[in-house]
């Protein structure tokens, strides 16, 4: 039958109501793990403890934007501040498929500490089926290991629940209309739980992070406005990438060899095929403009012209 | 009515569940090394694409597709296969399958030659997504429903049998008139 938001909420209210003992849920801001946690509070109520990381990989003012929501939605959330283990366990990695596994890894970890403070039974997550069909197993090629889900530890205490596997964004957002979840528009995109860390290419460092992440608000930022002018719909899902190579530049009649920026942004229904988004140059112009002139350390933007397949949306 | 996918590990064999859920279809995924008896009493199936290199002769990962082709061929049960499943019934009734000449990734011009019952009521030039390494070279009995510049036989319909494919994948978004192609193999299984 085609998809029904309202009987999707009741049954799966009623599934979790099942679970006999405290559950934690990772939420990240995002609209899968927020759509979880607000069916997940109608069955269990004080019964869950969502769990918000700080893994260092944030972008820029996403912490208070998790506050924000959860605060209207009348939630509360725990803050685990863990951005020194993060940055700890991804010293001298490079293959993104290890980076994705060790940053998985290490929020099972943070988890299964904060589980044990709260005795909880459940770990409940936001996986939705993009995640678990590119992580791929048995005769499914590993595309990518989601962090969620291939990048789970094989040995692992708590019993994970996941809601909305068999689902795909656009149905997410149906459900998320019916709940009423709050969305600022300026947020409403896809947010990994690796964050940043898949948008430094090569080994991620505080410093590196620090130059994505201004870079990344400067794109959200530029798109938004083009949003609000009227010059463009707004993307699904758009971001900077930190790449390794660097190039030659001339700044202020100065030779400079400095960083390159790739930016991204796509039009998908549910993130298995995806298409790049046509932006306006004098945007793309715009954005170009104000991260070679805001990082000093950057004299190179690139436009990311691929659809997926063959690429894929995130650079790792 | 029940029509089955079987999962061949593809990225989209999940869309392909979505599509048919979405049409009021009874579906389910199977694993493609589920025993026979378990799309026995089924109206219709899907063979998903999946990473098998059918064009290097790889198909230990088809598991018992083999059989549940047959056993369908026998039973008078419409077969559709997507991509990798199509290149699986292809050389299961004796055609050849090849590494790709020109391997398509992405949005491809599908030219509809014979407009029969799969793609009926559309229209003779339409945008579809592909992602293949391989291609059906021969098609023994089979005949050839749509083309692309590169590839001959990117469509196919076995001559007096129920049994389809198609190289390109109806099931996702970026393919135009995915949903039509399987609403008309739906009519097919109905009948």
């Amino acid at each position: 039958m085609a998809f029904n938001p309202n009987e999707f909420i009741e049954q799966s209210i009623e599934e979790l109501k099942k679970l006999d003992g405290t559950a934690i849920i990772a939420v990240s801001g995002g609209v899968d793990s927020t759509v979880c946690a607000v069916l997940a509070n109608s069955a269990l109520g004080p019964k869950l403890k969502p769990i918000f990381v700080d893994t260092g990989f944030l972008r820029k003012g996403e912490v208070e934007q998790v506050k924000k929501v959860f605060k209207e939605l009348g939630i509360s959330i725990v803050i685990v501040e863990a951005s020194k283990e993060f940055f700890a366990c991804l010293k001298g990695v490079i293959d993104p498929e290890e980076k994705r596994k060790k940053i998985g890894g290490m929020f099972i970890r943070v988890f299964e500490k904060e589980a044990k403070h709260l005795n909880a039974k459940y770990l409940i997550q936001g996986t939705i089926a993009p995640d678990w069909i590119e992580s791929g197993s048995g005769i499914r090629d590993t595309i990518k290991s989601h962090h969620n889900v291939g990048g789970l530890p094989t040995q692992m205490n708590l019993i994970v629940v996941e809601p909305i596997r068999d689902l795909y964004k656009d149905e997410v957002r149906a459900i998320a209309k019916e709940l009423a979840v709050p969305k600022d528009p300026a947020w409403k995109q896809p947010s990994p739980g690796p964050g940043l860390a898949i948008r430094v290419i090569g080994e991620v460092t505080r410093e590196k992070v620090a130059l994505c992440r201004e870079a990344n608000a400067i794109v959200m930022d530029e798109l938004f406005k083009a949003f609000e002018f009227g010059e463009m719909e707004l993307p699904q899902q758009y971001f900077a990438v930190l790449l390794e190579t660097k190039t030659t530049g001339v700044q202020g009649d100065v030779r400079a060899y400095g960083h390159t920026i790739a930016i991204r942004s796509v039009e998908t229904k549910d993130l298995m095929t995806v298409e790049y988004s046509k932006i306006p140059h004098t945007v793309l112009h715009r954005i170009s403009l104000r991260i070679t002139n805001e990082l000093k350390q950057i004299n190179r933007v690139l436009y990311d012209v691929t659809h997926k397949p063959p690429a894929t949306v995130e650079f790792e | 009515m029940k029509v089955f996918v079987v999962d061949l590990g593809s990225q989209w064999g999940h869309l392909i569940y979505r599509r048919l859920r979405d049409l009021d279809v009874e579906t389910k995924m199977v694993p493609a090394d589920s025993p026979l008896s378990d799309v026995e009493t089924v109206d219709g199936l899907v063979f998903s694409g999946g990473a098998l290199r059918v064009g290097k002769g790889e198909t230990e990962m088809a598991g018992n597709c083999g059989l549940f082709l047959d056993s369908a061929v026998e039973r008078g049960t419409p077969v559709l296969g997507v991509c990798a499943g199509q290149q699986f019934i292809a050389l299961r009734f004796g055609g050849e399958v090849r590494p790709a000449k020109v391997p398509e990734y992405g949005n491809v011009e599908l030219v509809v030659d014979y407009a029969n019952d799969l793609f009926q009521g559309l229209p003779e030039k339409f945008t579809v997504f592909a992602s293949h390494n391989d291609e059906v070279v021969k098609a023994p009995g089979f005949k050839t429903l749509a083309h692309s510049k590169d590839v001959a036989i990117h469509a196919f319909k076995h001559e007096s049998k129920a049994i389809y494919g198609t190289l390109f994948h109806p099931e996702v978004a970026h393919t135009q008139y995915g949903t039509e192609v399987y609403e008309n193999f739906l009519r097919v299984c109905k009948r």
